[in-house]
């Protein structure tokens, strides 16, 4: 299944969710040309955010990506606020959920080192490019080192150009 | 926990992967918008995916399944 990245962030963001895009997405909003099949938010913990966000994606289904299908797994703040990160599927496709990034923190603390990337139906925050190489540097995943390598190379031709 | 908003301190290894990097493709990329991006990346996923699945159907007959 394909993911909708586009339709996914135009929900969260028109449902007035608080997250910021990091990852694989973000970085095609950079100007990466490496493929992903999932889209990972950080999203703000508080119990209001907590709570738009169970009841805007509570139609598409979120359930956990990978696990077998009649696990007691219950779409609830109370799940939300239990746990911290957590990898779905939904109708609209594959969405990582993150409570909090290594090497970035939590919603709070990469705010100010995100921007505003502004789609055709919506607007919505995307952590810099600077930021989220060093997040990735900081997972320290050899699987991410051609990526990070490809975003500095865009940080390079942005400061050239 | 966090970095102060310094330099990034080039890594030797990551300097190694960049040399090959396609700067073709990236600088292709900064001249689109952020929405051209992105249908270009759900287009690429829904090539991968139609890919994968001919390669599975070719191994599947090959096999006589």
């Amino acid at each position: 299944m394909e993911t909708d990245f586009r339709g996914l962030i135009r929900t969260l963001s028109q449902a007035g969710v608080e997250f910021i895009v990091v990852g694989g997405a973000a970085a095609t909003g950079h100007g990466s040309a490496r493929l992903t099949s999932d889209l990972d938010i950080v999203y703000r913990r508080t119990a209001e955010n907590i709570s738009r966000l169970v009841s805007t994606l509570a139609p598409l289904n979120p359930y956990l990506r990978g696990a077998p299908p009649g696990l007691p797994f219950s779409w609830s703040d109370e799940t939300i606020r239990k746990g911290l990160n957590f990898t779905l599927v939904t109708s609209l496709g594959a969405l990582d959920l993150l409570g909090e990034i290594t090497g970035g923190g939590y919603y709070e603390d990469i705010l100010p080192h995100s921007l505003t990337l502004t789609l055709h139906e919506s607007e919505c925050l995307c952590l810099g490019i600077e930021w989220l190489i060093r997040v990735k540097r900081a997972a320290g995943r050899p699987k991410d080192f051609e990526a990070i390598a490809e975003l500095e190379a865009i940080l390079d031709e942005q400061r050239q150009s | 926990m966090f970095e102060t908003a310094t330099e990034l301190e080039p890594d030797p290894v990551i300097e190694a992967y960049k040399k090959d990097v396609d700067r073709t493709l990236i600088r292709e990329n900064l001249r689109l918008t952020v929405e051209q991006r992105f249908e270009n990346l759900e287009r690429l996923q829904e090539f991968a995916n139609e890919m994968r699945r001919a390669v599975a159907s070719a191994e599947k007959r090959n096999r006589g399944d």
